[in-house]
Order: structure tokens, then C-alpha cells, then sequence
């Protein structure tokens, strides 16, 4: 019998490392649970990063943004200043001032058509990966276009789209790169300073 | 990879990540919770919590150790919603005895009475006894994991260690 003075805690350890099976339904009950969550997300958003589904050229951003920069040099009533303000910084990313130098990151834009989205955050090598920074939120600018413009350092980086917390998607506009261990879609971007 | 494939929509995948870990951790929240029927109501949950954001889980390759951080939250939830709720203790006997080849009845009645001292202690002290002595988690994983400071997870840590064998020893001296 063992001695009631020495009560060795790896002796009770040793013990409660022995293994706890579960029951023999248990794999059953898991599966079963997991196949009745909404699997098709995956696959709908899968579809949705396909190139030939959803293109948003930088040419047709291009245009609008000079559009609203000639539209607003020429001098903005007063009742489009919202209206300014709000796209202020496509122009920015575009057509960044010369004022501020030296220039160690561009504000870049992000913009993703996800019509069922409740959320959309951009996540990169440039935030953490954080789905939850607060610069990298983007906004429903209407007819399911969510966008953000925010701040990515001069270089090559990888990013991806974050919807509603939990599915990743690439970016349709952007050049795909491999995806990481884990399967989830990037997207590659190079900032440059320009002149 | 099995995680990569699950994110591509292979469901079934997800069976081999279940199998791979439900054994071990299944240990965990037995002992957390006190009984098998909780314990798998917490692994469960911990599993199909762990597939519905999957996409969140940053290190693939550490996957098991993600999972197990959602169990010991899902634990803590459980644990106090059935806090007062009066505790069970379901040995499982059959592999006690298989377990033991000298004492079946001694070991078995030892068994016992660690798991019923170890359902005594208060529910933070038994998870930080459990991550350290069981798991055999360092102070700073078991920190990350739980949100509480290393000098305090030290201090359940030891004063878990002073009512086991406190308990302990009483029931030998009895």
C-alpha cells in the first residue's frame, strides 16, 4: 500500500494520463454534427474567387477616381462633400501626394463584391494576418462592393479577404499565389513608391 | 493535409482530425468536468467549433494544439454552467481493471479517490494542475492559452498540489 505520508504527484499524474475513451458513437455524433454545418460556404466562396465569376479591372477604379479628382477640382458644392470625402482616399491611393516624403508606405485600395457578406476585413503579411485590425476593415459601399483603404509598406506582400470572420478569399483582381499549408487563398500585391 | 482538404470541402476529412485527437483530449475534459457524459458534450463541441472556423486557424501544422485551446474554453463554459449542478463520478471500471495487472481493486479504488480529490479542487485550480502535471504544458503555452498570468497559474499550480495532497492524505489516513 502506499505510504500516506508520501503522495508523489507524478504517481497521480501518472494516473490521470491514462487514456479516457470515448464512446463508441462518439466519431458518429461529431461527423454527423459537422456535415449538418453549412458546408456550401466553402464551395460558394471557392467559386466566387474564381477569376472568370467576378472582375473588377484597376483601369475601370482608375477612371472613376480621376473622374471624381477632376469632378472635385472643379470645385465641389458643398452637398457632394461627404461624397468626397468618402473617396478621397481612392484618389490618395492613386494618386498620392508628393507633399509628404520620403513615402514608406502607399495607402492601397481593397475593394471585394460579396453580396451575402456581413463583414469583410483585408488580412496580409502587413497587419499580422489580424482579421480584426481596425484600419483593414472595409465598408459595404452598396450593391454588395465593400472596400477599405489603408496603409501597406512599399514591397511585395501576400493578403487575403477575411468574410464574416471565418472564410478566406482571394482577391479576384489581384494575381493568385500558392496557397499556404493550411489551403486558404492569397493574393499577391506589390506596393511601389511612385513618383 | 487533412486541415487543407477540410477547407476545400472534404467533410469527411475531418473524421481522421476527430479520430486523431478525440482519445487524449476526451482525457482532459473527463477530468475537468468530472464525467463522461459532459466530457463528450465539451469534445464535441470543441470539434465542430473547430470546423466551423477553421479558416481562423493560423498554424495548420499546430492544429492540435488550437483544437485543444477550444476545448479548454468550452470546458470553463460547461464547468460553470453546471457548477452547482451535482457531480457524478463515472469510473470507468472495466479499463481500470484491464489496466491493472497486480491490485485491480487496489488501483481501482485508488483511481477513484484521486479523480473525486481532483473534482474538489476549485474548477481554476484543477485546469492549471491538469495543464501542467497532465498535459505537461509550460507555464508561458498555458498562460497563452488561458489568458491568466504565469505567476498566477504558478500560484494554482501550487495551491491545487497542496489540497490534492492534502485530500490525499487524508483518505490514507482514514
Amino acid at each position: 500500500m502506499r505510504d500516506e505520508n508520501e503522495l508523489p504527484l507524478r504517481e497521480i499524474a501518472r494516473e490521470l494520463r491514462e487514456p479516457v475513451p470515448v464512446s463508441e458513437s462518439f466519431d458518429a455524433r461529431v461527423m454527423r454534427a459537422v456535415r449538418a454545418l453549412p458546408r456550401h460556404r466553402f464551395g460558394f466562396w471557392l467559386r466566387l474567387t474564381a477569376p472568370r465569376t467576378i472582375t473588377i479591372k484597376p483601369l475601370t477604379w482608375g477612371v472613376l477616381a480621376a473622374s471624381l479628382i477632376v469632378f472635385a477640382a472643379a470645385g465641389v458644392p458643398r452637398a457632394f462633400g461627404a461624397l468626397h470625402r468618402a473617396t478621397r482616399p481612392i484618389a490618395t491611393a492613386l494618386f498620392p501626394s508628393s507633399a509628404k516624403a520620403p513615402v514608406k508606405s502607399q495607402r492601397v485600395q481593397f475593394v471585394l463584391v460579396a453580396p451575402d457578406a456581413k463583414k469583410v476585413a483585408v488580412v496580409g503579411d502587413f497587419n499580422g494576418w489580424d482579421a480584426q485590425h481596425a484600419e483593414y476593415q472595409a465598408k459595404h459601399r452598396g450593391g454588395g462592393v465593400w472596400s477599405v483603404t489603408a496603409p501597406v509598406p512599399l514591397g511585395h506582400h501576400r493578403y487575403s479577404f477575411v468574410v464574416d470572420d471565418s472564410v478566406w478569399v482571394a482577391d479576384p483582381t489581384a494575381p493568385r499565389v500558392v496557397d499556404n499549408d493550411f489551403g486558404t487563398p492569397n493574393s499577391a500585391i506589390v506596393v511601389e513608391e511612385l513618383k | 493535409m487533412i486541415v487543407a482538404r477540410v477547407v476545400r470541402g472534404d467533410v469527411e476529412a475531418f473524421a481522421a482530425l476527430v479520430e486523431r485527437y478525440r482519445d487524449r483530449y476526451a482525457r482532459y475534459a473527463f477530468h475537468m468536468l468530472g464525467n463522461r457524459q459532459d466530457a463528450e458534450e465539451a469534445l464535441q463541441d470543441a470539434f465542430t467549433r473547430a470546423y466551423r472556423s477553421l479558416a481562423r486557424c493560423e498554424d495548420p501544422e499546430r492544429f492540435g494544439a488550437w483544437l485543444f485551446r477550444i476545448l479548454v474554453n468550452r470546458c470553463r463554459t460547461l464547468g460553470a454552467r453546471r457548477g452547482r449542478r451535482s457531480r457524478t463520478f463515472v469510473v470507468d471500471e472495466t479499463a481500470l481493471l484491464e489496466a491493472s495487472e497486480e491490485h485491480p481493486a487496489d488501483r481501482a479504488a485508488w483511481r477513484e479517490e484521486i479523480d473525486r480529490a481532483l473534482q474538489q479542487l476549485r474548477a481554476e485550480q484543477r485546469e492549471a494542475f491538469l495543464l501542467k502535471y497532465v498535459e505537461e504544458i509550460g507555464y508561458d503555452e498555458m498562460s497563452q492559452m488561458t489568458g491568466v498570468g504565469v505567476s498566477a497559474l504558478k500560484m494554482r499550480v501550487l495551491r491545487a498540489c497542496e489540497r490534492l495532497r492534502e485530500l490525499l492524505s487524508e483518505v490514507h489516513s482514514a
